[in-house]
């Protein structure tokens, strides 16, 4: 895309978000759909400068951030590691997998409850939680990745007599990176859902309980301005991990 | 099948032969080949020339037989027996930079931190890399690629470097110079080269010795003694009487053994 198509494009996606916000600003005056369950974007946005203002919103946004950013670098930490010595040994590769594909598409959610039991309904419940369903797209893509190195380069490790956790380090690991970057992405986003649906459960302050107590309120507002906010969070995380991507994977560009 | 007296032999294949299955693919292979030599192994496909290359860098255990380097047999890749792959897009690491790759060998080696830079600069200066110490392979030529692998290799110092198809994939100029690049590194290192093509002209304009091997299964059909004085230069050695004479007969051979 030359420069001048790509803010041509800017433009067009910006007025189409200005769009769908003037159309919501006219539902919200116009349909008859009473004010305790849908605000304008007006309403929202004073919520919102209020929280920041006078309220605790930055507070319970760093709350949920930071529970958000432990579990997924919990989950990555320990995702590599377990991932790098099930991908580098085949007879880990062929007793773990079976299970690893059994447990992985049972729902985090329902895991919960075990959790529940054992720890109690706490903030370290929520930290196990994200971390339990955040491990899964980096546990694979480093088995995935660790145990799929180029032959010719497992050779060029032989003939210069690499041993095998200079191998994994030097060649392995490093192989792997794009599929692990890809996978902490999709972990980032899991570990948002479930920092949101684990302060729901837990009441632990955050903008999950946030957004749960305003709707039980009925302070519509309030609800947007929360679900607003956590929308932001997940864009520009994705967006900073986009950017880190790029830079790390820049030997993959010509 | 013994190098002229006056060379130690270094690598000596011992009635090896070698079976994938039940199918053989190289046969009753003996061969010496001497201290400093330039040794280029040469025939069709099918013909054993990267399996007993392989068996020389202990990256392949013959089914029987010996392979032996300085005497010993080889029971895995040696510290001095350096490897250098056709395929360089494969071979090197492309989340290193050139610099990278050739600290590879020195890491492996474990030369402390502090010395890599040095070592590094001098060889990739050494393959006329100088300027591209920072790029990525991906941002390489083929030419300068295999000149990164070259690099690599030479960090090793090896005492015998095993070059598989090394030009094979690079154009006709690139692959000239770096037929002379190789020729002028080995002049001054003494190193022993064992170099398989299946370029003919290669094969006698880099060889002291060319060893032609017949095909399924492969086995030693005739060596040929290269008396063509040093250095080589790309127009008059391949227009001296004896290179013409070489391709002649290594040609009529070739075209014999497909017959």
């Amino acid at each position: 895309m030359t420069p001048r198509a790509k803010v041509l494009w800017m433009i067009g996606s910006v007025c189409v978000t200005a769009l769908i916000v003037v159309a919501w600003q006219m539902i919200a005056n116009y349909s008859g759909i009473p004010a305790v369950f849908l605000p304008g974007p007006d309403r929202a946005w004073r919520a919102l400068v209020t929280g920041f203002t006078t309220g605790d919103l930055t507070q319970l946004s760093m709350a949920t951030v930071e529970r958000m950013i432990y579990g997924w670098v919990l989950a990555s930490l320990a995702g590599i590691v377990l991932g790098a010595i099930i991908g580098s040994s085949k007879i880990a590769r062929e007793y773990v997998a079976p299970m690893l594909e059994m447990v992985r598409p049972v729902p985090v959610s329902a895991f919960m409850p075990v959790v529940i039991a054992i720890v109690g309904l706490s903030g370290g419940m929520v930290l196990i939680v994200i971390a339990l369903g955040a491990i899964w797209p980096v546990l694979l893509a480093t088995v995935h990745g660790v145990s799929s190195v180029e032959p010719r380069l497992m050779e060029v490790s032989r003939s210069l007599r690499l041993g095998r956790l200079q191998t994994l380090w030097k060649i392995a690991l490093p192989n792997s990176q794009p599929d692990i970057l890809a996978g902490m992405r999709i972990g980032l986003t899991v570990s948002l859902i479930l920092a949101v649906i684990g302060e729901m459960l837990t009441s632990e302050a955050g903008l999950g309980y946030h957004v749960l107590v305003a709707a039980r309120a009925f302070r519509s507002a309030d609800l947007f301005a929360g679900v607003i906010l956590l929308g932001l969070i997940g864009l520009v995380s994705n967006v900073a991990l986009q950017e880190i991507e790029r830079y790390m994977l820049r030997w993959k560009q010509r | 099948m013994t190098p002229p007296a006056t060379r130690k032999p270094l690598i000596e294949f011992r009635n090896v032969n070698h079976a994938f299955g039940t199918r053989p693919i190289v046969h009753n292979i003996d061969l010496t080949v001497g201290e400093s030599e330039f040794v280029c192994l040469i025939g069709p496909s099918g013909c054993g020339k990267t399996t007993l290359l392989r068996m020389v860098g202990g990256l392949l255990t013959p089914s029987s037989g010996q392979v032996l380097f300085n005497g010993r047999p080889v029971d895995g890749p040696e510290k001095e027996i350096s490897f250098m792959f056709q395929d360089y897009s494969k071979a090197l690491l492309p989340w290193r930079t050139a610099a990278g790759n050739v600290s590879l060998a020195l890491e492996a080696t474990n030369v402390p931190a502090a010395q890599r830079g040095p070592r590094i600069k001098e060889l990739l200066a050494k393959v006329g890399l100088a300027n591209h110490a920072d790029h990525y392979p991906a941002q390489l030529s083929g030419g300068m690629q295999q000149r990164v692998q070259i690099a690599r290799c030479l960090a090793q110092e090896p005492s015998v470097l095993l070059m598989d198809e090394p030009f094979g994939a690079l154009d006709a100029m690139t692959r000239q110079a770096l037929q002379d690049e190789i020729l002028r590194l080995i002049a001054v290192s003494k190193t022993t080269v064992l170099f398989v093509t299946h370029d003919l002209e290669e094969a006698i304009y880099l060889g002291d010795r060319v060893v032609a091997l017949y095909p399924n299964p492969g086995r030693v059909a005739q060596v040929f003694d290269v008396k063509l004085p040093f250095p080589r230069d790309q127009l008059s050695t391949r227009e001296h009487p004896e290179f013409l004479r070489l391709r002649r007969e290594l040609f009529d051979f070739i075209r014999e053994g497909e017959a």
